[in-house]
């Protein structure tokens, strides 16, 4: 059974120049222990997904199911719960950690609000999560701005671990550390997921990362999402035309074996009050007339989904 | 482009620089000794994480240090075989601009957002070429285009362009008077990939068509493979590796080089587990006596730890700073 769906959920925002369509129309859904990773470029609405998914922010319309039970509007003591079952990561370590608490502090203030826990127990269940996260136990009463990026992502991961979550959103949790720090969180997130059996959504721009971490990739373009499929399928047979391009824009270490590079035209369009249709269709060197009218996502191969009106000629299907 | 530039004249030579900050009343030591050579027409990559000292390197070569927190600067740095060190302030915003010029990391802040991008890109041709306004306003237009702007755009701001849009108007100002040598620091750090296509994509265009010689500086070792022939390795301020892109990518030699590689998921093979390195860079106030590397180093032995090695040479232009490959020879 899927831990988590997501039914035609929208997320607009009213601003004085008109809607954002943040996310429009989006569907997916993700086992238990998977990993589902929401790719696209700044923008697209990925953050904005995963947020709502969490109930972070209000949905506009739309269906989230968590263990089949629907939960887009929870009452309190189901929110309660949910928070306790849905947990994130955030993108930048710096901001997400409150600079006036303590390590020891920002780990035990969500055991302190679970009350699972007495008192006398909390300083012993936050160093145990401490030691789960990789943190040396002399950080305990350190202050997060004594911390290098590094330290200070794996305390975010403390704390989102604390109550035992089944269900965490990765917000670009290693966008901001350097390679080799990003490495040794990606194996820790990956160490995590196996022995706890956690399911993950991990939000990120960075592709080579997606690959390495995802079991399904949801492709998102401007609120919509173009392409979805497992993650071998996507990286071998990517068939929308902007999964194609962006795949295409990366650069491997591979000096000898370097991608047919397809240079796409423009920048991302606005997402304020778009046009019915392909959002992509203003950039895609295939557009037609046709690409005007609205287009669902289409099974195109058997688990392979594809919003595209031109797929099968572009791909010779 | 490699073969044509090996033989040609050498444009940069920076020797044995080192610059530390203060800091809260202790020293950092950011660069410690750093030497390399740059020959007309070629790209060199200086690649490293966050606290290196890459952007000092380049801050140094621009002569741009903060007066403020900068404790001590050594080395010369020669430009055509001037250093550049000994100059004087007037001499230097001759070159600046001119012949040497820098594209900045965050294209948001680089730009002056009171000034029309027309204006700011007519700026450096004013000063340096001494052409009245409208010349200079008609080389701007023409510059614009260069960098695949329409002409229309000359009297926006830089609030009306988006992230691309902004770097590639940076990029126009620092080419706008033909410098010799572009440094260009995380150009696309801030852009999203298929925006960072395009604007490296730009640069080598521009650098084919102009012959300019290029630092490129950033932390994205596939970066360097797209951008550059030349690749140095810096860590906790010195370089530990440098040689042509081939050397370095098909034979890394430093164990901090091969832990970078080892780091990065690779496009086309499944790896379960990454290798990372273990623990973090050293403190620049305090760096240890031996090898900078050898406490995050798997083959790190005693005499590792006591004695700090030099650049040793391998092959061809394959220099290494390990104790180990220089005793294995």
């Amino acid at each position: 059974m899927a831990l988590l769906e997501v039914e035609h959920l929208k997320k607009y925002f009213p601003t004085s120049r008109g809607v954002v369509h943040a996310v429009d129309d989006v569907s997916f859904s993700i086992e238990k222990g998977k990993t589902m990773g929401l790719v696209g470029e700044s923008g697209c609405g990925k953050s904005t997904l995963g947020r709502t998914v969490i109930h972070l922010l209000d949905s506009t319309d739309g269906v989230i199911r968590f263990e089949g039970e629907d939960v887009t509007h929870p009452d309190k003591p189901t929110m309660h719960k949910l928070r306790e079952q849905m947990q994130i990561i955030f993108q930048d370590p710096y901001s997400s950690l409150n600079p006036r608490l303590t390590i020891q502090e920002t780990i035990m203030e969500p055991l302190q609000l679970s009350k699972r826990f007495d008192k006398t127990q909390l300083p012993k269940e936050a160093e145990r999560l401490m030691d789960l996260a990789g943190i040396e136990k002399r950080f305990r009463n350190a202050y997060p701005h004594e911390l290098d990026g590094g330290r200070r992502q794996r305390v975010g991961i403390a704390r989102a671990l604390a109550l035992m979550p089944k269900f965490i959103v990765c917000d670009e949790p290693v966008s901001a550390l350097d390679v080799s720090i990003q490495a040794q969180i990606l194996n820790l997130l990956m160490d995590l997921q196996e022995e706890y059996g956690l399911t993950y959504i991990f939000v990120t721009h960075d592709l080579s990362v997606v690959r390495h971490i995802s079991t399904d990739i949801c492709v998102m373009y401007l609120g919509q999402m173009v392409e979805t499929c497992p993650t071998k399928e996507l990286f071998a047979h990517p068939l929308h035309p902007y999964t194609k391009a962006l795949l295409s824009a990366i650069l491997t270490v591979d000096i000898h074996h370097k991608n047919e590079r397809i240079l796409l035209k423009g920048e991302i369009n606005s997402p304020i009050n778009p046009k019915p249709g392909c959002r992509f269709a203003q950039r895609c060197p295939y557009a037609t007339e046709e690409c005007h009218q609205p287009i669902p996502l289409q099974e195109v191969t058997p688990g392979h989904f594809v919003a595209c009106c031109h797929v099968k000629d572009i791909n010779n299907l | 482009m490699k073969n044509e530039t090996t033989n040609n004249e050498l444009l940069l030579s920076v020797q044995d620089l080192e610059v530390d900050y203060s800091s809260g009343g202790s020293t950092v030591c950011a660069v410690n000794g750093v030497s390399f050579d740059l020959h007309q027409g070629e790209s060199l990559g200086l690649v490293g994480e966050t606290g290196a000292g890459k952007t000092t390197i380049a801050k140094s070569i621009m002569q741009i240090l903060p007066d403020h927190a900068t404790k001590r600067v050594a080395g010369e740095i020669f430009f055509k075989n001037q250093d550049l060190m000994q100059m004087k302030e007037k001499e230097l915003q001759n070159i600046r601009g001119s012949q040497i010029s820098m594209v900045f990391q965050d294209p948001m802040t680089a730009l002056n957002p009171v000034m029309t991008v027309g204006e700011q890109i007519a700026e450096g041709i004013r000063h340096h070429q001494h052409l009245d306004k409208a010349h200079a306003k008609q080389a701007a237009i023409k510059m614009l285009e260069t960098v695949g702007i329409s002409r229309d755009r000359i009297d926006e701001y830089p609030h009306q362009f988006s992230g691309g849009m902004k770097q590639r108007v940076v990029i126009a100002i620092a080419l706008a008077c033909n410098p010799e040598l572009l440094i260009a620091d995380e150009p696309t750090t801030a852009l999203d990939v298929t925006i960072q296509a395009q604007v490296l994509d730009l640069i080598k265009e521009l650098r084919r068509q102009k012959g300019t010689s290029l630092i490129l500086i950033t932390h994205d070792l596939g970066v360097v493979a797209d951008t550059c022939d030349k690749v140095a390795v810096v860590y906790a301020g010195e370089i530990v590796e440098i040689g042509s892109l081939e050397e370095v990518f098909d034979h890394p030699s430093h164990p901090y080089t091969k832990g970078l590689f080892g780091a990065i998921p690779d496009m086309y093979k499944d790896v379960a587990r990454l290798s990372p390195i273990d623990g973090l860079p050293p403190n620049p106030t305090e760096l240890p006596e031996g090898c900078y590397f050898a406490d995050r180093c798997p083959h790190a032995t005693e005499e590792c730890r006591a004695r700090h090695c030099q650049l040793e040479h391998i092959t061809g232009t394959h220099y290494v700073r390990c104790l180990k490959t220089e005793q294995e020879g």
